[in-house]
């Protein structure tokens, strides 16, 4: 659990402090349990649908044709059962149109039909292209449902048969097996694991070529980032080393849905260990990745930014790689960005390139991320200010005590100290332990005087006394020992009686051990 | 309750084992009448005030308790008993019963058996919902310490289970429900995010939401069907209370998917809510927030959690928010039941104005005026309820006013609007608030006797106006600068405070003292002064709350730093001050209700301090009315902080005369010792560590052999039961030092039974990782001042101990304090004496301390004295130690002589090994002192080489320099072979500065 091993690493900083400085980097921790509503480009991300809309685009004068023939499910039945072709067709193409609908596609009722082996069977057809790309259109609004509905495709034995598809010679065939095949993988990493093993990457990678439509290249694109998507396990290592040469052709491209798919994929690479992302430091593309961050297409930039976050969880050298490639120029505009979710995930890096060494906190400052730190910090969205905190908290441990001045200097106290009233316990306890490393940089110049009165000035004292009555007892504990430490004042009588007892004095005796060895 | 045979024959077998147990009263004990009878008795007896009946049946009651079936007893007793204080009792005791011993602790036997765990939670939801509220509160609260440990894994259908109450539509019913959801839920509000929590939540929402949601609209709903029922209404309002505070657990962890979908719903009616009145739930009452403040007040809790959290979310609604509970400030009274509502909201819209987003919300010139003049002025005025405070309740008055515990209060809230407000428009809140003042003021001087209140809320409005940072040591620090508080000093606060009645207005004067007080660093030094017999003067008011401010004003102006790091006001510029300034002070603490004033007793202290010899002409009558008081107040010590000050005065007075003239030390002798011995004999705890460090003190003014009282007094220092209390130690320690260092001749000759007492002393503090320093500190005076050959037979055995301690518990405090000792008893013995004791010990021991402790621990020394000791301790075993130069510890010479060197030049290691950051932070030395240690008791620091050695690197250079001319060409020829460049660069620094060269 991400959450209770974050929880044991806190507790561990607390008592010893600076001890562990990369136990600090905080990797993107996978919520098993989400309360909030998902991210909706996200979840489209993850399954695509073809709705109607897409229709006419691809068969406009089949559509014609056929606009008057609404079959009914039974009758849909029938006909994919039926001998004649025609009337296969007609099933299949009334199955397809059924689930293209807009809203609530009958997914589950043409499942409960039993009609997707039938269309897997069709799969085959090369004698009959249409039907081959009616059914395949079919299953792959089927697959784009949920996880259950995905597995009747795949269980129906469709994986082989579109892997087939893609070496169609009809483009559009392969295109649609391209989409298919995304949803599928799209699903979790046992589906995504099966299709790698039934061998999908290299026929997959042939279709890329100069002379790819874009509109393909696309869908091909998709389909890829979904073979790198999901942990536990990772996807096998070979299979990532084979997609990797073609993502950093394609991180070169100029189209935007492109450009973002990519970089979805870059940040699923990167969402792991660190032997994982040392396979894409290793392919030198930090520098065009650190680019992307600076485009101004949101569906770029929120990836590549993703990215490049991920690789700042890992080694203190991967770290200075993405700092190499420049990152530390760009998170400025990005912690000022207009949406609170970026600036979130830039202070998110940035609290973790503030977990490394001094050098790299050093490169931090010169580069002039305080101001929009401590910017950030006072006036960002909550989810924002919380990682900002968390960049505060580790720069004051991991920071010289000159490093830890520059901080207080450029603002960075009165911001904290205002969020001590968050509701949020874990942020609240993060900064009490932020104060306590801010007085161990006082202890050291001898200004912890100083401190006490700024921290009182500025009304921190008032908010961590009334913290003493916290109702959680780590940040009540917390609060109590900074207050004992640098606030009681000049005195506290505090007498303890213990029981009477007659003797006059004390014995005074000793006895050489056998043998003293220090 | 559930009386199936199953626990039938449990009960039976309980009853078996309690006739075991207690063949009295319990033997016939079956699941019957009879035995609900006999457990009834127990309880009544549990409610009687005599300790005597009371306690047995409590203990009884804890006996059986382990027994199966007791807590389905306990649940027939409070459902069906005839008396309905047996069934309160019974479900108070069923609550504790279940608090103690619900919880499975692991390792430990589980205390309830399985069968009455599973008969609780099958029957108590519905028990709770039949029951009354009274009771209902307490199986509500068992609820949610079972639920805390069980829910959702072992009692899964708990949700449901209330869900479905929901729609009985009995609200009586419905509102057991809730708050048995808001005791289980609230911990969402401060317990850390973590799988296990958001599972749970996340269970709690999906059950839960809807329905809480469909209930809120229902009870809205009925709200308006029934807006002429009242007792109706009441109800209702319970339930939108609690709904409202779910609302908020729900929320507090993060937003949820469900309310993001449904927050129109909720703000909608949370908006309507908070713009309802209705007379029905008006009352009388003016002290006790109603149902409609209550719910309105968590709205806006609920509001401000919005607004912190999920702003982007939330933006569409917040304009609203402002609006409505702006104008429910507006529409506010003044009364104390309002309190925490007015101060709730005006804190809401202090958090949105700050905001750089929202600042368009407030920056109408319209609005601010409006919100200065309706919600800000209105909740500065001086209540009825503070003026009661005022007369009769000071203690609590000068909490809240001087010392900042008024976070709750209105005034403090609409303090914190000014400073909101301010953030973005300070010029134009400047210039609608001086509008303010002045006609306030002016209402005021046209009727003082009975517009002062409107002075009051002026001052008050000027200083939240003009304080942009304060602390309590140094007052305001940053001011507003549109605010002229000079002026406003000399014209409006002055002339309150030179009016002949100190006694008239005496709020005005409070007003008027504390102001001078936080503002002292902006107001000029000569109003400083101008101020000073003013203050004086006030001391004798009345008012407790004016004589403490004015203590209080004058403590604080005496501790202000000038230039040159003197005090700002001078002694001389107070000399005409003295004698009324000290009697005035001594009057204050006779005021009923001030005798043990702590602001009065530390304004003494601080006088003194400041007054230094101008006091020594008062000091017979001043030490006359300490003493008196000290024996007073020892009869029954109670306020810590006045006892302090007291102590620091007397030994103010004792240091400021005996510097003038000794020879005064007896006569404070006489006039404390009386008390003194009082106190020890009657063991008042509190003060016996006082007295020792001011007894050490008065020993150490002697300036010859130790007084034959002293003496006497030595042998009961000794006793073990003064050093088990930790308190006393450290002063203790203190006062055996004196003795050590005034009398250690005498006590050679005079008690020479006793030294074996005394080693036992240090022998007690040496064995406790907490305290061994201050047995190092004792043993340093002992090898210091007495006579070697007193000593001579207990050396080996102190060693033995050392020993034996760094054998079995090494820490960093101790090798410290062991490397002190150690290179002491060298300068003081020899390093020849020092290596022939440790060896003598055991074979080569000194080679292993050497090598294992001092060469490479020495580093960590800290403190100069400290270090200065080791620094000449070592020179000492470099060149005055044969042993050193020929035998195996030969090749010690240059690491030791390196290690010396890093002690002069590097830094300070002040590294701890990981194990020792978890002792205890009392533990470590300068903790366990702080506590009562007296400031003006204070030992001077002791440098017992200072005559013997200025500089230790010269003292260093001249020792080599004599070695190597006692033999020639070896030294230098170990400096050469092995030690290292960079030190031996270091080295002939020092051989040059003391002008030698080495042979």
């Amino acid at each position: 659990m991400p959450g209770m091993n974050e929880q044991d690493e806190r507790m561990r900083k607390f008592k010893n402090k600076g001890k562990d400085a990369a136990a600090m980097r905080r990797q993107r921790v996978e919520v098993n349990v989400e309360l909030r509503k998902a991210k909706k480009d996200e979840q489209i991300l993850k399954r695509r649908n073809i709705t109607i809309t897409l229709e006419d685009r691809l068969s406009p004068e089949q559509e014609k044709k056929d606009a008057s023939a609404q079959l009914s499910l039974e009758e849909i039945i029938e006909g994919v059962n039926a001998k004649s072709l025609e009337i296969q067709l007609k099933a299949t193409q009334a199955a397809r149109r059924m689930l293209s609908r807009h809203r609530n596609p009958p997914l589950n009722q043409i499942i409960e039909a039993g009609i997707i082996p039938r269309l897997v069977e069709f799969l085959s057809r090369n004698d009959n292209i249409t039907l081959q790309f009616e059914a395949a259109w079919a299953l792959t609004n089927i697959a784009s449902g949920t996880s259950d509905q995905t597995r009747a495709v795949v269980e129906a034995g469709a994986v082989p048969a579109f892997i087939d598809l893609l070496s169609s010679p009809h483009m559009h065939i392969s295109e649609q097996s391209v989409w298919a095949l995304g949803n599928i993988a799209g699903d979790g990493p046992l589906y995504r694991d099966s299709l790698i093993k039934c061998n999908v990457i290299p026929p997959l990678l042939a279709l890329v070529s100069p002379a790819t439509p874009i509109g393909f290249l696309r869908n091909i694109t998709w389909t890829l980032s979904n073979l790198c998507r999901n942990k536990n396990p990772y996807p096998p290592l070979e299979a990532v080393k084979q997609i990797l040469p073609v993502l950093i052709c394609l991180l070169q491209h100029e189209d935007k849905d492109i450009l973002s798919d990519t970089c979805w994929a870059m940040s699923y690479l990167t969402d792991g260990s660190n032997d994982r992302i040392q396979i894409v430091v290793d392919t030198g593309s930090l520098s065009r990745l650190v680019q992307l961050m600076a485009n101004p297409e949101l569906m770029v930039l929120t990836p590549s930014l993703r990215a490049i976050g991920n690789v700042v969880t890992g080694t203190d050298e991967q770290t200075q790689s993405a700092i190499d490639a420049g990152v530390l120029a760009i998170l400025p505009q990005l912690l000022r960005h207009s949406k609170p979710t970026i600036q979130k995930e830039a202070a998110w890096a940035l609290s973790n390139i503030a977990a490394g060494p001094c050098r790299q906190i050093q490169q931090l400052i010169t580069c002039g991320l305080l101001p929009p730190l401590v910017e950030l910090l006072d006036k960002g969205e909550f989810k924002a200010q919380k990682e900002a905190v968390w960049a505060v908290a580790n720069f004051t441990t991991g920071g010289t005590v000159q490093q830890v001045v520059e901080l207080v200097q450029s603002g960075a106290l009165k911001p904290l100290l205002n969020l001590l009233s968050a509701r949020d316990g874990k942020t609240i306890l993060v900064i009490l332990d932020t104060i306590s490393n801010l007085f161990l940089a006082a202890e050291k110049l001898g200004e912890t005087e100083k401190l006490c009165v700024l921290v009182e000035e500025l009304g921190g004292l008032e908010k961590i006394e009334a913290l003493q009555t916290h109702d959680n007892n780590m940040v009540y504990r917390a609060a109590l020992g900074l207050i004992e430490r640098y606030f009681a004042g000049e005195e506290n009588p505090d007498l303890q009686p213990e029981a009477d007892q007659d003797r006059q004095t004390f014995n005074f005796s000793a006895e050489k051990q056998d043998f003293y060895d220090f | 309750m559930c009386v199936c045979s199953c626990c039938m024959d449990a009960a039976r077998r309980a009853a078996q084992q309690l006739a075991g147990q207690h063949p009295a009263g319990f033997a016939k004990m079956e699941l019957s009448d009879a035995n609900l009878q006999t457990l009834t008795e127990y309880l009544k007896k549990t409610l009687d005030p005599d300790p005597a009946i009371r306690r047995p049946a409590e203990k009884f009651l804890e006996s059986v308790e382990g027994n199966q079936n007791y807590p389905l007893l306990l649940l027939t007793l409070l459902e069906k008993s005839q008396e309905n204080v047996i069934k309160v009792c019974a479900s108070v005791t069923f609550k504790n019963y279940i608090k103690r011993n619900w919880r499975i602790v692991e390792d430990e036997p589980n205390k309830i058996c399985e069968a009455d765990r599973i008969a609780i939670k099958a029957n108590i939801v519905p028990l709770m919902l039949s029951s009354p509220e009274q009771i209902q509160k307490q199986l509500s609260d068992a609820i949610s310490i079972i639920g805390r440990e069980d829910f959702p894994q072992k009692w899964p259908d708990l949700l449901t289970e209330m869900v479905n109450r929901f729609q009985s539509g009995d609200f009586h019913v419905i509102n057991g429900v809730l708050r048995t959801a808001h005791s289980l839920f609230k911990r969402y509000r401060h317990e850390f995010k973590s799988n296990e929590l958001w599972t749970e939540i996340k269970l709690v929402l999906d059950a839960f939401a809807l329905p809480l949601t469909n209930l809120f609209k229902a009870t809205i709903e009925l709200c308006s069907t029934h807006a002429n029922d009242a007792s109706a209404l009441k109800v209702l309002f319970s339930s939108l209370i609690l709904i409202a505070k779910l609302f908020y657990s729900l929320n507090f962890q993060d937003l949820p998917e469900f309310f993001e979908d449904n927050m129109e719903t909720w703000m909608t009616n949370f908006h309507t809510l908070l713009t309802l009145d209705n007379k029905l739930l008006q009352t009388d009452d003016e002290e006790e927030a109603g149902l409609l403040e209550l719910l309105k007040s968590q709205i806006c809790d609920n509001a401000a959690l919005y607004a912190q959290k999920y702003d982007e979310e939330f933006q569409p609604y917040l304009p609203r928010f402002v609006t409505a509970i702006w104008n429910l400030l507006v529409t506010t009274g003044q009364e104390v039941k309002y309190d925490l509502l007015v101060s709730n909201a005006i804190q809401f819209l202090a958090s949105v104005c700050e905001r750089p987003h929202y600042k368009h919300l407030f920056e109408d010139q319209n609005t601010l005026t409006s919100i200065c003049e309706k919600v800000i002025v209105p909740n500065m005025e001086f209540r009825a309820a503070d003026e009661e405070a005022f007369e009769d309740n000071s203690e609590e008055y000068i909490r809240r006013d001087l010392e900042g515990s008024d976070i709750d209060t209105r005034r403090r809230a609409a303090c914190d609007l000014v400073r909101g407000l301010c953030k973005f428009f300070e010029g134009p809140v400047t210039g609608i608030f001086s509008g303010y003042v002045n006609s306030m003021l002016q209402e005021y001087a046209k009727n003082p006797s009975i517009n002062w209140k409107h002075k009051d809320a002026a001052i008050y409005l000027v200083t939240s106006l003009a304080s942009k940072a304060q602390t309590q040591k140094h007052g305001i620090t940053q001011a507003n600068e549109l605010v002229n508080l000079t002026e406003f000093f000399v014209n409006h606060i002055q002339p309150d405070l030179k009016s002949a009645n100190v006694n008239e207005f005496p709020v005005l004067k409070a007003d008027g003292i504390k102001y001078i007080m936080i503002f002292r660093n902006q107001v000029p030094k000569e109003q400083l002064l101008v101020s000073i017999p003013l203050l004086i003067n006030h001391l004798q008011a009345e008012s407790i709350v004016v004589h403490t401010y004015a203590a209080h004003a004058l403590e604080r102006l005496f501790t202000m730093r000038g230039t040159n790091n003197t005090t700002l006001i001078t002694n001389t510029e107070m000399a005409p001050f003295v004698e009324v300034l000290l009697t005035n002070l001594f009057k204050a603490l006779t005021f009923p209700g001030s005798s043990e004033n702590e602001y009065i007793m530390k304004a003494i202290m601080r006088s003194f301090s400041l007054l230094q010899e101008a006091i020594i002409p008062y000091i017979p009558s001043v030490i006359t009315q300490l003493t008196q008081k000290l024996l007073a107040v020892s009869k029954n010590p109670s306020k810590p902080h006045f006892n302090h000050y007291m102590f620091e005065s007397i030994c103010l007075s004792v240091r400021i005369t005996c510097k003038a003239n000794p020879d005064a030390v007896g006569s404070f002798e006489e006039a404390l010792f009386m008390v003194f011995t009082e106190i020890l004999q009657n063991d008042v705890q509190e003060f016996i560590p006082y007295v020792f460090q001011v007894m050490s003190l008065l020993l150490e003014m002697h300036k010859n052999e130790i007084p034959s009282s002293y003496m006497a007094l030595f042998p009961h220092l000794l006793q073990p039961v003064l050093w088990e209390r930790t308190g006393n130690i450290p002063p203790l320690v203190r006062l055996l030092q004196a003795y050590l260092e005034r009398g250690a001749s005498t006590i050679a000759s005079a008690a020479a039974d006793k030294i074996p007492g005394l080693l036992g002393v240090f022998q007690k503090l040496i064995a406790s990782k907490a305290n061994d320093h201050q047995g190092f500190y004792l043993l340093n005076s002992i090898i210091e001042h007495m006579p070697p050959e007193s000593v001579d037979q207990y050396r080996k055995q102190i060693f033995i101990l050392l020993f034996q301690r760094l054998q079995n518990s090494k820490t960093t405090k101790f090798i410290k304090s062991f490397l002190v000792f150690v290179n002491l008893y060298c300068i003081k013995y020899g390093a020849l004496a020092l290596q022939e004791i440790f060896d003598s010990i055991q074979p080569k021991m000194f080679g292993m301390v050497l090598e294992k402790i001092i060469i490479p621990e020495i580093q960590k020394v800290s403190g100069q004295v400290e270090k200065k000791i080791c620094a000449v301790g070592i020179t000492k075993i470099l060149t005055e130690c044969p042993p050193m130069m020929d035998t195996e510890y030969t090749k010690l010479w240059t690491p030791l002589l390196q290690a010396l060197i890093g002690l002069f030049e590097l830094p300070e290691d002040d590294t701890i090994p990981d194990e020792e950051h978890f002792i205890d932070i009392e533990d470590a030395p300068g903790y366990q002192t702080a506590f009562s240690q007296l400031a003006f008791a204070g030992k001077k620091e002791h440098d017992p080489v200072g005559q013997m050695v200025n500089n230790p690197k010269i003292h260093l250079a001249q020792s080599l320099h004599k070695l190597s001319t006692a033999c020639p060409g070896r030294v230098p020829s170990m400096l050469s072979t092995s030690l290292n460049t960079e030190a031996l660069q270091y080295l002939q620094g020092y051989l040059q500065a003391a002008s030698v060269t080495l042979l």
